[in-house]
């Protein structure tokens, strides 16, 4: 376009006048010459000016049409997120009609380092090491390592003062931070019903972990300008603030007090039965509430972090089902005797066997010869041919399809086994019911689980079973959860809560009271369980359960331990419920090992907690 | 203020000239960039305070107190007529040697990483300012006397001198002192001198040619001169490391916008942007004035070069003359490599904006030359023209004016 307006001819002497200025500025200069001092200075003037408009396209570049892309690379280094956390919610207990404080929370420091800003790790990690204690070297190490990440954790949990003094000592990229941690203002009592919370603030086991989301509450959030290390610049009208809401306080309905004596009555127990774990609990018969509830080994939940073997977190009694034995020959009697098929006193005779299948069901205990028996002598001598017979009753005189069904509607519909009872408790069990139409042997598997064999429940289940059927017939779902905080912090009381009603009927549930009270006498007389006072009334049913090995088969030489109790005055008040894993003592697990605890637990809550007697 | 002497004459080299006012606009440009640099490390100050654990108004009342120093070196330097630094060559030289062999000889640290410094009690100070003022005073008397006898480009008298003169310059301030900023400030008060002085062109284009070569070979044989190189070029490649701060000075300028974020609101100097104060303050104006405050106070340097200008096209002696280039050199060279690495078009050399950097050499020193020049602004002729000093003494023809003082204008 330009060209065009100039012939070949014209645009050739045009350059050729511009080569012509170009070797007269070129030529040697003299001081008189055109480009003489002033020119030069000019020149470099000039050369200032055309410096000076180009920074201002550039700036105008850079500030102007890049601005949006600064904007976003700012942001990306300089807006940060902070989260303002909720404060965990808090556990109390009762102690007699007082509420006291299981679980508070208590600010300690986390001290860490950014190794980027460390230079004299030796030094620095002497300095530490004298203030707080702990090993030097691992100090030196975390701070000397290449690949340390920025924010490298150098110890944790300390207390203010150690904060304090570490911040005195002004130790170039050395920093502390404010952590909440769980503190048990008494001690390491219900602590696998508490669980523990760790470093992440996560809950884990028991109630922690159960209810985690509750007591966690939801954190607030903090969108913020911040300087380079991260703090938030003052007052900036791009700052978003979100308050934190805070954890749900919840109180539990175990009593300390109860609490302390179950654990050391257990304990006790365990010892005195030379085994290594076990597990005991009490429950509200009329609520489902548990009173008081604990497995051994234990752990302290202040110091978890600490515990070697994971299965002292465990709390047994809700998540390690058992075959559990003869305490499931009351549940199979009142199955059969609400059906209609049986009473309480209903006579048959016992071959003292029964072939079923290619297997034979014998009885174990001494009082099982062949005779003339009851109902209640099935419970009463522990016969597991008798619970073999009651069983053969549901299905019209033999192990059926219709036997298995019916037996397995009441264990599943009725009792509620083989199902989560939904207690709130971190990594509860389910246990196992054999199907009642899927599979081979199942005449015999479930002639086993009239008493307690080849199937598995939780000692749990089995009290809250045990509840139902006691109490008239109602199904409580057991709670460890007496009242939670509201939205406003108001502790808000929990009603029970109905999982089924006519579990069996009225009837039926004071039959078994009175059959499980003969049975828990028979039991005192033959193997000296205990005494308990008169006006109280009392009963219950031994269980010593084979245990089966992984491949098949049971164990030769040890057996679980359980016993399954209720302690009352008019109506059953508390049902107890006691595990004890391999003891190693003669007699029956059952008798020898489980029902001493439960004698001694009925004792403690007699005496201590107010049961009321009988009314006569 | 100066009393006001109109009727004095002061003889010089035969010539008379009258003493008249100074150029006073040079002093409002100079306070306005100063009161511009006090501003801006006050509402930096909180965050620099944090950074090194110092009090809220350390940084201000250090620059406060270098600016009072500045002043008292201002007066002195507008009182003692220039002359007289040339007599005072041999001292100067002795001053510029002591001062670098001293800072050469001091341990170096993690905060003065190379051997530039002379620490005293609490203050320090940058040996290459001395270096850079004596040889002003040094290349102008030399220079001066080489063009009354047209030697100027004389290969014995005056190529030979000024080279070897460079070259152990630059054999210590790049060399030994690795501080290449100071390094092409000292080429461009040098370069620039000479070529006022009447260097032939050739010439020029023929050193500036070497210079390049040299540079070139610096960088192709060094693997950190080229990744420094490398960096400059593309600072985004490496924004966590070696070009962190290019990058964070490009965040600053580019979040300013046009209006800037406001004075109180800069972000970039809270640890973000490393020498928020010193190196990259012009960033941090940019990010707080936007491009309308920075181009302001581009105008603001522009109209005291223009000034500087004036006073060397109408200096009164060739000595003054190649004195005030100098200065302008210097002033100009160091405000455009500073301003040029933050905006991403030169490499990041630290060197301090005049000023307006927070640091006490840099202001006392940027302080004498607005002095010197103020001194010398008083001689100024009316007339823009060429010197000839090889001319025989004459009388002084027809009336001299003041710059910009005639009402015939």
């Amino acid at each position: 376009m330009f060209t065009a307006q100039y012939s070949e001819k014209e645009a050739s002497f045009i350059f050729l006048r511009a080569a012509c200025i170009l070797i007269v500025l070129m030529r040697p200069q003299t001081k008189t010459s055109v480009f003489g001092t002033i020119q030069r200075i000019r020149f470099w003037y000039v050369l200032l000016l055309c410096l000076g408009g180009l920074f201002v396209v550039r700036l105008f570049y850079l500030q102007v049409i890049r601005h949006d892309y600064y904007q976003k690379s700012a942001a990306f280094s300089q807006l940060k997120e902070y989260q303002i956390p909720a404060s965990r919610g808090i556990i109390t207990a009762k102690s007699g009609d007082k509420t006291v404080p299981l679980v508070l929370n208590e600010t300690l420091f986390t001290l860490y380092a950014d190794p980027k800003y460390v230079k004299d790790a030796g030094d620095i990690a002497d300095k530490i090491q004298k203030t707080i204690g702990g090993s030097k070297s691992d100090y030196e190490n975390k701070l000397k390592k290449p690949d340390s990440p920025r924010y490298t954790i150098l110890a944790k949990r300390l207390s203010r003062d150690q904060h304090e003094k570490i911040d005195k000592l002004e130790l170039k990229g050395i920093g502390t931070r404010e952590s909440q941690y769980r503190t048990y203002p008494d001690g390491q009592i219900a602590a696998q019903l508490l669980g523990f919370v760790n470093d992440d603030g996560e809950g884990k086991y028991g109630l922690e972990e159960a209810l985690n989301d509750d007591l966690n509450g939801t954190p607030g959030q903090l969108k913020a300008i911040t300087d380079a290390s991260g703090v938030p610049l003052a007052a900036n009208k791009d700052n978003v603030v979100v308050n934190p809401k805070q954890g749900t306080g919840v109180q539990m309905t175990i009593d300390i007090g109860v609490q302390q004596q179950l654990e050391d009555l257990l304990k006790q127990g365990l010892d005195n039965a030379k085994s290594k774990s076990g597990s005991a609990l009490i429950m509200d018969v009329n609520t489902g509430a548990i009173r008081a509830m604990a497995s051994y080994p234990t752990f302290n939940p202040a110091e978890y972090y600490k515990v070697t073997d994971g299965a002292a977190f465990n709390n047994t009694n809700v998540s390690s089902p058992l075959e559990v034995g003869s305490i499931m020959k009351p549940l199979t009697a009142a199955a059969a005797m609400n059906i209609g098929v049986v009473g309480p006193n209903t006579s048959y005779y016992d071959p003292s066997y029964y072939k079923i299948d290619d297997a034979t069901v014998r009885n174990i205990e001494e009082d099982g010869g062949a005779a003339q028996r009851t109902t209640t002598d099935v419970l009463k001598y522990s016969l597991n041919t008798g619970a073999t017979w009651l069983l053969m009753q549901m299905g019209g005189g033999e192990i059926n399809r219709q036997a298995r069904t019916q037996w397995y509607d009441y264990m599943t519909n009725h009792y509620m086994l083989g199902k989560k009872t939904g207690i709130e408790q971190g990594y509860e069990a389910e246990g196992t019911i054999p199907s009642p139409t899927d599979g081979y042997g199942l005449n015999i598997t479930y002639a086993n689980t009239s008493f307690g064999q080849g199937m598995t429940a939780t000692p749990l289940q089995m009290g809250a079973a045990f509840s139902a059927m006691l109490n008239g017939g109602t199904y409580y779902k057991p709670t460890l959860i007496e009242a939670k905080t509201d939205a406003e912090g108001k502790m808000q009381k929990k009603a029970p809560e109905v999982v089924k009603k006519d579990v069996v009927s009225q009837q039926v549930s004071r039959d078994l009271v009175s059959m499980l009270e003969t049975t828990y006498r028979h039991n005192r007389a033959a193997y000296g369980a205990g005494q308990i006072r008169p006006e109280y009334s009392v009963g219950g049913k031994t269980g010593t359960a084979q245990i089966s090995k992984p491949d098949g088969g049971y164990d030769e030489n040890d057996y679980n331990g359980t016993y399954v109790g209720f302690i009352g005055g008019d109506r059953p008040e508390y049902v107890i419920v006691v595990r004890v894993d391999k003891p190693k003592i003669a007699g029956y697990a059952g008798s020898k090992a489980a029902a001493p605890i439960f004698v001694k637990l009925a004792n403690m809550m007699i005496d201590s907690y107010g049961v009321v007697p009988r009314s006569e | 203020m100066q009393p006001r002497r109109r009727s004095a004459v002061i003889q010089r080299g035969g010539v008379a000239q009258r003493r008249h006012k100074p150029d006073y606009v040079l002093l409002v440009l100079t306070a306005i960039l100063l009161v511009v640099g006090l501003v801006t490390i006050y509402s930096i100050s909180p965050g620099l305070a944090i950074q090194r654990n110092v009090s809220e108004n350390y940084y201000v009342n250090k620059q406060l107190i270098a600016i009072g120093l500045g002043i008292v070196t201002f007066t002195a330097m507008a009182t003692i007529p220039y002359e007289t630094w040339k007599k005072l060559q041999k001292p100067l030289i002795g001053a510029a040697i002591v001062a670098t062999l001293i800072a050469l000889a001091l341990p170096v640290s993690e905060q003065y990483p190379a051997h530039r410094w002379i620490r005293f009690g609490g203050l320090s100070f940058q040996s290459v300012e001395l270096v850079k003022f004596a040889l002003i005073f040094i290349l102008a008397g030399f220079l001066a006397d080489r063009m009354r006898r047209g030697e100027v480009n004389d290969i014995d008298k005056s190529v030979k001198p000024i080279g070897i003169a460079f070259v152990v310059i630059a054999f210590v301030v790049a060399g030994l002192q690795s501080d290449l900023g100071s390094t092409a400030v000292i080429i461009a008060i040098m370069g620039l001198m000479w070529f006022v002085a009447g260097l032939p062109v050739k010439r020029v284009l023929l050193l500036l040619g070497a210079i390049a070569v040299v540079f070139l070979l610096a960088v192709s044989t060094s693997d950190y001169r080229r990744d420094r190189v490398m960096t400059f070029m593309n600072p985004e490649r490496d924004c966590q490391a070696a070009g962190y701060q290019a990058c964070q000075a490009l965040i600053a300028v580019g979040t300013g916008g046009l209006f800037g974020k406001g004075i109180g609101h800069s972000v970039q100097a809270y640890g973000y942007l490393p020498e928020a104060a010193n190196d990259s303050i012009f960033a941090v104006i940019a990010e707080k004035f936007g491009f309308v405050g920075v181009t302001a106070i581009l105008c603001v340097f522009w109209a005291f070069f223009t000034r500087v200008k004036n006073i060397i096209e109408r200096a009164p002696d060739n000595f003054s003359r190649l004195v005030v280039v100098g200065l302008l050199a210097w002033l100009s060279m160091q405000a455009i490599i500073n301003i040029g690495a933050m905006i991403g078009l030169l490499p990041l050399k630290g060197i301090t904006l005049p000023f307006i950097s927070y640091g006490g050499t840099s202001l006392i020193f940027a302080t004498a030359a607005v002095g010197l020049i103020f001194n010398i602004s008083r001689y100024t002729t009316f007339g823009v023209h060429d010197i000839e000093e090889t001319a025989p003494p004459r009388k002084p023809e027809g009336r001299r004016y003041a710059l910009g003082y005639s009402s015939r204008r």
